[in-house]
């Protein structure tokens, strides 16, 4: 087995006597979507901001090839190669495709003037590697979809150098026809090889249909784990519900 | 019916749709109505060589503060501190060019005085937008608080300095100085001297001044001289903010994180865009503005009183909204607010061309179109963001 791009050990997040994570281990491979799953308040939230640098953890650690790193910003995070995609995309609808994919990162020449038509034709390719066509990179991003702005934040993340994408519920608040393109999207990024996902859903289904491993958090702790082979045949819906037996719903369903 | 995606539904649009479809456009079509209105109605003389220098200052005059406050806008603040900052920055320059520097320092040239100021100033602007941006109060209470505080401190500093609230009789400094000169004096006389000299040939064909209609009485005065100079230097500065505002906002990377501030700070911010020192910046931008208004009507009057600039910072907002600035940040043009300079300038000076209006009427213009303009700006806001 390859060596994991990027490892986590043991980590433990208190906010005063809350614990929202108690000794969660990671493994996140190049080339490999990791689908992490869990019930709201599970700690999968606060799991992504400890890995983007937005916490800092209580103890343990996390490995960068075999490295130990400590992220004291997002920055750091992003420069070690951890690109985040949140919910909300970090997008500003009113402004074009090109200056929503280089916003804060702008190529300029030496007077400080932005070289536009290099912009637009990097942000072009560059989402049309991970399959959209854009016609007008001047079009506005409040004019896209939902499951084109998922791309654009997608493709802007791996132009500035993502080893390890985090995607936080991408296929959520999304119609049906666009969250196939999103997994469409997750799988042409898997096929490249060199990154690693983490593919955070509610979703069981869009799970099963990309992700090569899975973790099931539940209270903060890891309450199963294992590659999709290793997971067959077990219950991955019990999990899912954060260990709670369905069964015993339906019980109590039926005494009221 | 396969090959289709979802950019497909996008329509290219077409040169003039995609024209009728700028944002200022509004402004712009208002503005050419009005320059015809005008022309006619005055018969010609709010576009004499006369009218149209009067017309060009009070345009340069708004424009230059409507620049700065449409700046702020766009990166999501507002500054109502603007007129009280004119007030400011007139009374320290001409208090200073009558008194001396402060701390005993001797004796103010233009350029000292005006440097002095222009620090002071800059530090205010500074100071206003690290308490908007430190405190995450609304701007609109803080500039609020500054338009008193700014305002108390010019009367008080004349009183206890000068004895008075107003200081006329200063010498005319733009003789001597070539600084007051360059802000106060007069610029771009070819266009004048050309004027007058087409005026001077078409007179020879026998076509006297009083019927050179289409000349609009081709510079001349009554004796046939040369009648108008040139403009005043705040044209030039007005042509100068604007060009480089422009740039700023639509070539350089600054302009893209002053868009991307006043559109969704927190998106912003995620994607390292210095959100805060960009909002300090543009209430350094508007101070800087104010002062070049001050100086421009310090050193071209050699006059200053403790009431200049009064509500300025109300029309400088009006103007920026005319030329299609939102209110909410995130979008706006500066071409947009040149047009709406030209437009509010030249309905509030109209009264002078033709003396049968009241000039109350251009107050109830100016609000017309100020809602006119909101409604059209919210129409664009809704039309880019697909209706949210």
């Amino acid at each position: 087995m390859a060596e994991p791009y990027m490892r986590v050990e043991n980590i433990v997040k208190k906010f005063g006597p809350f614990i929202a994570l108690n000794g969660v281990n990671l493994e996140v491979y190049p080339g490999e979507v990791h689908a992490l799953l869990g019930d709201n308040g599970a700690g999968k939230s606060t799991l992504i901001k400890t890995l983007a640098g937005v916490h800092a953890p209580t103890s343990g650690q996390i490995y960068i090839e075999g490295q130990p790193a400590n992220f004291r910003s997002p920055r750091d995070a992003s420069n070690a190669g951890i690109g985040t995609v949140y919910q909300d995309l970090a997008l500003n609808q009113l402004m074009s495709v090109t200056r929503n994919f280089f916003m804060g990162r702008e190529i300029t020449n030496a007077f400080g003037s932005m070289k536009m038509d290099e912009m637009d034709k990097i942000a072009h390719e560059e989402m049309l590697k991970i399959g959209i066509d854009f016609s007008d990179p001047t079009q506005a991003v409040g004019t896209m979809s939902g499951g084109q702005r998922q791309t654009l934040a997608i493709a802007r993340a791996i132009h500035f150098g993502a080893r390890v994408l985090i995607l936080d519920e991408p296929t959520s608040a999304l119609g049906q026809k666009q969250q196939m393109e999103v997994l469409k999207t997750i799988k042409r990024v898997r096929a490249r090889g060199d990154i690693g996902i983490i593919f955070i859903t509610h979703n069981e289904i869009h799970s099963k249909l990309v992700a090569d491993r899975f973790t099931f958090l539940a209270l903060g702790q890891v309450i199963g784990e294992g590659t999709k082979a290793e997971l067959e045949g077990q219950d991955i819906r019990r999990l899912m519900a954060g260990g709670a037996d369905i069964g015993q719903l339906e019980k109590e369903f039926a005494e009221l | 019916m396969s090959d289709r995606s979802e950019s497909d539904r996008l329509q290219r649009e077409s040169w003039l749709q995609s024209t009728i479809r700028r944002p200022e456009i509004g402004a712009f079509i208002v503005m050419i109505v009005i320059i015809v209105a005008l022309l006619f109605a005055s018969n010609g003389k709010a576009f004499n060589a006369l009218g149209l220098k009067n017309n060009i200052k009070i345009i340069s005059q708004f424009g230059i503060i409507a620049l700065g406050a449409a700046m702020l806008m766009i990166a999501g603040e507002f500054d109502l501190s603007i007129g009280s900052m004119i007030g400011f920055a007139g009374m320290a320059m001409a208090m200073m060019l009558k008194w001396g520097l402060p701390f005993g320092l001797g004796a103010a040239t233009p350029f000292t005085a005006f440097a002095v100021t222009l620090v002071m100033t800059l530090a205010l602007g500074w100071f206003i937008g690290w308490v908007v941006v430190k405190s995450g109060l609304s701007s609109f209470i803080v500039t609020l608080a500054f338009l008193f505080f700014l305002r108390g401190v010019t009367e008080v500093s004349y009183r206890l300095i000068n004895q008075s609230t107003q200081i006329s009789g200063l010498p005319d400094f733009k003789e001597e100085s070539w600084f007051a000169n360059i802000i106060g004096g007069e610029v771009f006389g070819w266009f004048y001297n050309a004027w007058f000299a087409l005026g001077k040939w078409v007179e020879g064909m026998g076509i006297d001044r009083t019927e050179q209609w289409f000349l609009l009485g081709g510079n001349l005065n009554r004796r046939g001289e040369q009648w108008v100079e040139g403009f005043d230097a705040r044209f030039f500065w007005f042509i100068l903010i604007a060009v480089v505002a422009w740039f700023v906002l639509s070539k350089t990377r600054m302009g893209n994180w002053i868009y991307a501030t006043g559109d969704n700070k927190e998106a912003a911010r995620a994607n390292g865009v210095p959100v805060n020192s960009v909002k300090i910046g543009l209430f350094m931008f508007t101070a800087f503005c104010a002062t070049m208004f001050a100086a421009c009507q310090v050193f071209d009057t050699n006059t200053s009183d403790a009431a200049k600039g009064n509500l300025m910072e109300l029309f400088a907002i009006a103007i920026a909204v005319v030329g299609g600035t939102l209110m909410t940040g995130g979008f706006g043009s500066m071409l947009g607010v040149v047009f709406g300079a030209i437009t509010v300038g030249l309905v509030s000076n109209a009264v002078f061309f033709i003396p049968e209006i009241d000039g109350a009427w251009f107050r109830v213009f100016l609000g017309a179109i100020l809602l006119a303009a909101v409604f059209a700006n919210e129409r664009i806001r809704k039309r880019i963001t697909g209706g949210i």
